[in-house]
């Protein structure tokens, strides 16, 4: 975009670019060294013979993969339904969702504390996966009507001559239409709920329930503050979501960017 | 977020929809709903999540924050410091990273995952490494000492620096954000205007400030919308770091919410914090949308 001819200038430029994307790596870096000081690579075993991490991952992957098929479905047929079907009050129910967007979780936690313990709940993966997707799924909502608001009627129309019903025609051609927004919206969930860290931390108790985020902590107690193997720790819970996105980047940065379309 | 595609009369449109948002409208006002209106009742309220019989106190937890808790204004002010502070210098990296990467740069692409993995880790698995780095065992403390500069890292332990330290660790983690939201819209401006203004003699400087900044203006207002929003939301970041110390230094609406309502079972005066921080986000969201329309007229 920028034509910029010096040889000069490139020079320069290309050693700006790299000083200010040093700050960037250095903490990646003291993570990686501080995981290997003192007894060095055998921090990772020590992390891994405990057996847990394992089970932590089981654990997130379950309560991700559960929100992301909530959200999934939901934001699927709701911004379908918002962007080409007719519902009375249509304005006053977006509002619902708009006005939950801003929601701070913090907030949920002592109602949901009572309730779920009433529901006997607390203490079970769904105690983490339904405030989860409903925290997701104003956002995803907005993003899959503002998506649909641009698929032409002309399309479902043909389908309508042909007999289809509503379903039939979600099914055929609204599903395949969206795969892009689809996209960025189980990516967005993903990250939203794999990185989720205080209600796995107060809703789930048992040792053998908790999901990779708490791992740093359980260590804490674990190896009494050994900073090398919580750090080791910390580099296996990162490696599995930097190889992801290195497989999926133009998923993820698709994904990210998709809220700020005006 | 306005209905601006006004859809041609279509069959399809006169079809009820509502099963269809049905059972995302359960979800949400079953949860979420559910939980605010749960936390207004609670807020009246003196409980500690297990007397039989709460006491009602009217609306005394709202004027004890208000008047004579200094530890909620402390959250406030936190709040809006970090806020600002960070909402200037990460979109100032964000853009600056944007502009670069926009020009045919060695190893760009290298650069990206670089800046972009922060936003991607969780703060959660992040928070003990910062606590390392910004210690005096850390990396920092090494590379001051073989310079012999003779400072030391005890920022995190100092009340006026810690804030500064987890406002780093915030732009570390979402400049990858900023950057790559501004580096989409730079991708649509239209390549007419930026060599009309190269022919009229604009510097590539000149032509980053007034063309290409304005045409960015739509991603700016949006990256302020979830930085209010997200600054009110902070709680990962400043909890496992510095648990919202020390003396507070570091206290968030989130942490204090979470100290008052989960930690000591203050859950009324947790509650009317929550309805506060609540009114602040909507207002904030409400804030910038007004500011946008206004601009576009």
């Amino acid at each position: 975009m920028f034509e910029i001819k010096s040889l000069k200038s490139k020079v320069v430029l290309q050693i700006i670019l790299l000083i200010l994307t040093i700050p960037y790596v250095i903490p990646l870096v003291q993570m990686f060294l501080g995981s290997i000081g003192g007894t060095g690579f055998l921090n990772y075993k020590a992390v891994w013979d405990t057996g847990v991490v394992p089970i932590y991952f089981k654990n997130s992957f379950i309560i991700s993969a559960s929100v992301i098929l909530l959200v999934y479905i939901f934001s699927m047929t709701a911004g379908f339904a918002f962007a080409k079907l007719h519902i009375f009050g249509k304005e006053m129910f977006f509002w619902v969702f708009l006005v939950a967007l801003t929601l701070p979780e913090v907030i949920l936690l002592s109602p949901l504390f009572v309730t779920f313990q009433k529901m006997q709940l607390f203490n079970t993966f769904l105690a983490v996966i339904l405030p989860i997707a409903a925290l997701q799924l104003p956002f995803t909502i907005l993003l899959a009507r503002t998506f649909d608001n641009g698929i032409p009627n002309e399309l479902m129309e043909a389908a309508k001559i042909d007999g289809a019903s509503v379903f039939r025609t979600f099914w055929d051609i609204i599903l395949p239409l969206t795969k892009p927004i689809a996209s960025s919206i189980v990516v967005l969930t993903l990250i939203g709920s794999w990185n989720e860290y205080l209600l796995p931390l107060v809703f789930l108790q048992s040792p053998n329930m908790k999901t990779v985020t708490l791992l740093p902590q359980y260590f804490q107690g674990e190896f009494s503050n050994d900073q090398t193997k919580i750090l080791a720790a910390a580099v296996l819970t990162a490696i599995p979501v930097i190889v992801v996105y290195l497989f999926l980047q133009k998923n993820f940065e698709k994904g990210m960017s998709a809220g700020a379309l005006k | 977020m306005k209905n601006k595609t006004k859809n041609k009369t279509s069959r399809f449109t006169k079809i009820n929809g509502l099963l269809w948002i049905l059972p995302a409208f359960v979800f949400v006002v079953g949860i979420i709903y559910y939980s605010i209106f749960y936390t207004f009742n609670l807020s009246t309220l003196n409980w500690n999540g297990l007397d039989p019989i709460p006491i009602k106190v009217g609306i005394s937890n709202y004027t004890k924050a208000l008047f004579s808790d200094w530890i909620f204004w402390k959250a406030i002010k936190n709040t809006i410091v970090y806020f600002l502070i960070t909402f200037l210098i990460q979109n100032f990296l964000g853009f600056i990273f944007a502009a670069i990467l926009h020009t045919k740069v060695k190893l760009a692409t290298l650069h990206k995952v670089l800046i972009f993995i922060p936003t991607i880790l969780a703060p959660a698995t992040m928070a003990p490494v910062f606590r390392l780095l910004f210690s005096p065992q850390g990396m920092l403390q090494n590379i001051f000492n073989t310079l012999h500069l003779g400072i030391t890292v005890d920022w995190l332990a100092n009340p006026n620096s810690a804030l500064f330290i987890l406002m780093i660790v915030a732009i570390w983690e979402f400049t990858g954000m900023s950057f790559i939201l501004y580096y989409a819209a730079m991708s649509q401006i239209d390549k007419e205007m930026l060599e009309a203004a190269h022919l009229d003699g604009a510097g590539n400087f000149r032509t980053l400030l007034s063309i290409v900044l304005p045409n960015c203006k739509g991603t700016t207002v949006s990256l302020a919308m979830l930085g209010i929003i997200g600054a009110l939301k902070t709680f990962d970041i400043p909890y496992l770091i510095t648990t919202g110390g020390p003396y507070h230094a570091t206290e968030f609406l989130g942490t204090y919410i979470y100290t008052q309502g989960i930690k000591q079972a203050h859950l009324g005066y947790a509650a009317a914090i929550s309805v506060m921080l609540l009114i602040l986000a909507i207002c904030g969201a409400i804030l910038i949308n007004r500011v946008n329309k206004g601009d576009a007229k």
